[in-house]
């Protein structure tokens, strides 16, 4: 009988096992930004294997998704041999599931690091989220702020990305400026979107410093439930009824025989 | 005491399973042609390159606006067809064309072209036989998806098909944010279930956003 009751395990087991494997629930979204501006373009592998190549100074990969947990992330020239721990960068980083990251390589190619920041995922209705990245290696502190009006960062230094501020949707006359109010570069006419999250980077040398805008995130609504896509087949429902009586009347059957063999040994 | 006949009895056990199960979930065609669809191509070590002139203001060219879908069309299975800007229903789930020819897009989530992931929904069959998403089962990865709006036309490509028990379908995952352009379809795969008043699985066709 034991045997019996394995096989119909199994049977169970195949059963209740169909799960989805394409897009589990437990992987954190990472995005990788070229913020480095004297160093090559760049191949990043994550765990030894090659994850984006080509990546050029102000590019950025957009949000991959990567299984929750610590991996090891090394740079390395665009087109170099991959061997481990030869890279020009390396470092293990740890992402937690449903949660957004942004891995920026920033500092002079000989000095180079990351800078790692959590991206939020979320915004209150009509309004907008922004945040800014100092990552010129040589320029000063910075404020960035309303021309001729408040501050929205205060202080910004390299290497550092700010928490982020929830402003009013709409369009602002900002400027990136020095603590003394000398504007270092104006950004007029900023559309400052509702429901949408900013990243602002401040990149490339004091020279010749420029931004490079990243959105983290948009809203958009969801529905509570799949929709109902097919119509079925009704005319497939009296056999099934027939069906089970068939199938239970074997069980019944069935199980009497082996009632009957257990008495009789 | 396992002869000859306890190896009959558990082959009648075993069938009388097989027919109990068969009971709860009757396989027809679309059942059998949602086995074992899933493929995904691996990640594309696709970096996001500038794919639009230089604005003046670089932060008003960081986000896209994407347009209301009109008309979806996929060359490799035939289809053309016309799309319905639907929401929810009342018990709160998307809602769906009562023309079984016709798809509907999600309208309160991502648009098509926007960044993030819009969503077409489409029968796979009516009471008389085969809808507008019969054939979803057929796609490869590399088809195309053609989608008209708003004067513009959008070119996606076909990257992962996966059939999911309706409980497993992770809502916040298929209507969730992207940040590239991707649409996903969606149709009823799997079994009919009568206790659920619905086929036990849906299908889902992920496709990204290509310049053409």
């Amino acid at each position: 009988m034991k045997k019996v009751f394995a096989l119909i395990a199994v049977a169970f087991a195949l059963v209740f096992t169909m799960v989805s494997g394409v897009y589990a629930a437990d992987t954190a979204k990472v995005r990788v930004v070229h913020a480095s501006p004297d160093a090559p373009a760049v191949d990043v592998y994550v765990n030894g294997e090659l994850t984006l190549e080509n990546v050029a100074f102000k590019a950025n990969s957009g949000y991959l998704d990567v299984p929750a947990g610590t991996h090891d992330v090394e740079v390395f020239a665009n087109g170099s041999e991959y061997a481990e721990g030869e890279g020009v960068l390396r470092a293990d980083l740890a992402v937690e599931a449903g949660k957004a990251y942004t891995v920026a390589a920033a500092n002079t190619v000989d000095a180079l690091e990351f800078v790692v920041a959590e991206d939020s995922m979320e915004v209150s209705e009509g309004k907008a989220k922004v945040r800014v990245g100092h990552l010129s290696p040589d320029a000063p502190a910075v404020d960035v702020g309303v021309i001729d009006g408040d501050a929205l960062f205060s202080g910004a230094e390299f290497p550092g990305i700010t928490d982020y501020a929830e402003v009013d949707a709409g369009t602002y006359d900002l400027e990136i400026r020095l603590p003394d109010g000398t504007q270092v570069l104006p950004l007029e006419g900023t559309e400052l979107a509702a429901g949408t999250v900013y990243s602002i980077f401040a990149v490339n040398n004091a020279d010749a410093l420029e931004v490079i805008a990243l959105v983290d995130y948009e809203s958009a609504g969801s529905p509570g439930g799949m929709p109902t896509t097919g119509l079925g087949t009704p005319d497939t429902q009296q056999s099934s009824w027939l069906l089970m009586v068939g199938g239970l009347i074997l069980v019944v059957g069935a199980s009497g025989f082996v009632w009957k063999k257990r008495i009789q040994n | 005491m396992f002869g000859k006949n306890a190896f009959k009895t558990k082959r009648l056990i075993l069938l009388s399973l097989v027919l109990l199960a068969g009971c709860q979930s009757t396989k027809d065609e679309v059942s059998i042609r949602s086995e074992n669809i899933e493929f995904s191509s691996k990640q594309s070590a696709a970096v996001t390159l500038s794919h639009r002139p230089a604005a003046e203001n670089p932060i008003n060219a960081a986000k896209r606006e994407g347009v209301k879908p009109a008309k979806v069309s996929i060359p490799a299975i035939g289809v053309e067809a016309a799309v319905q800007h639907l929401g929810t229903t009342k018990a709160g789930a998307m809602a769906v064309p009562d023309d079984i020819n016709e798809v509907s897009w999600f309208e309160p989530g991502y648009r098509p072209g926007q960044n993030g992931r819009a969503v077409i929904a489409g029968h796979v069959d009516g009471l008389d036989g085969p809808a507008i998403f019969w054939n979803l089962t057929q796609l490869k990865e590399g088809d195309k998806i053609i989608v008209e709006g708003e004067g513009e036309q959008l070119t996606f490509q076909v990257y992962a098909m996966e059939s999911v028990p309706l409980e497993q379908a992770d809502v916040s995952s298929v209507f969730g944010y992207t940040s590239s352009p991707e649409l996903v379809l969606i149709t009823c795969s799997g079994v009919y279930s009568h206790s659920m008043g619905t086929r036990e699985e849906r299908l889902f066709v992920y496709a990204s956003h290509i310049e053409e």
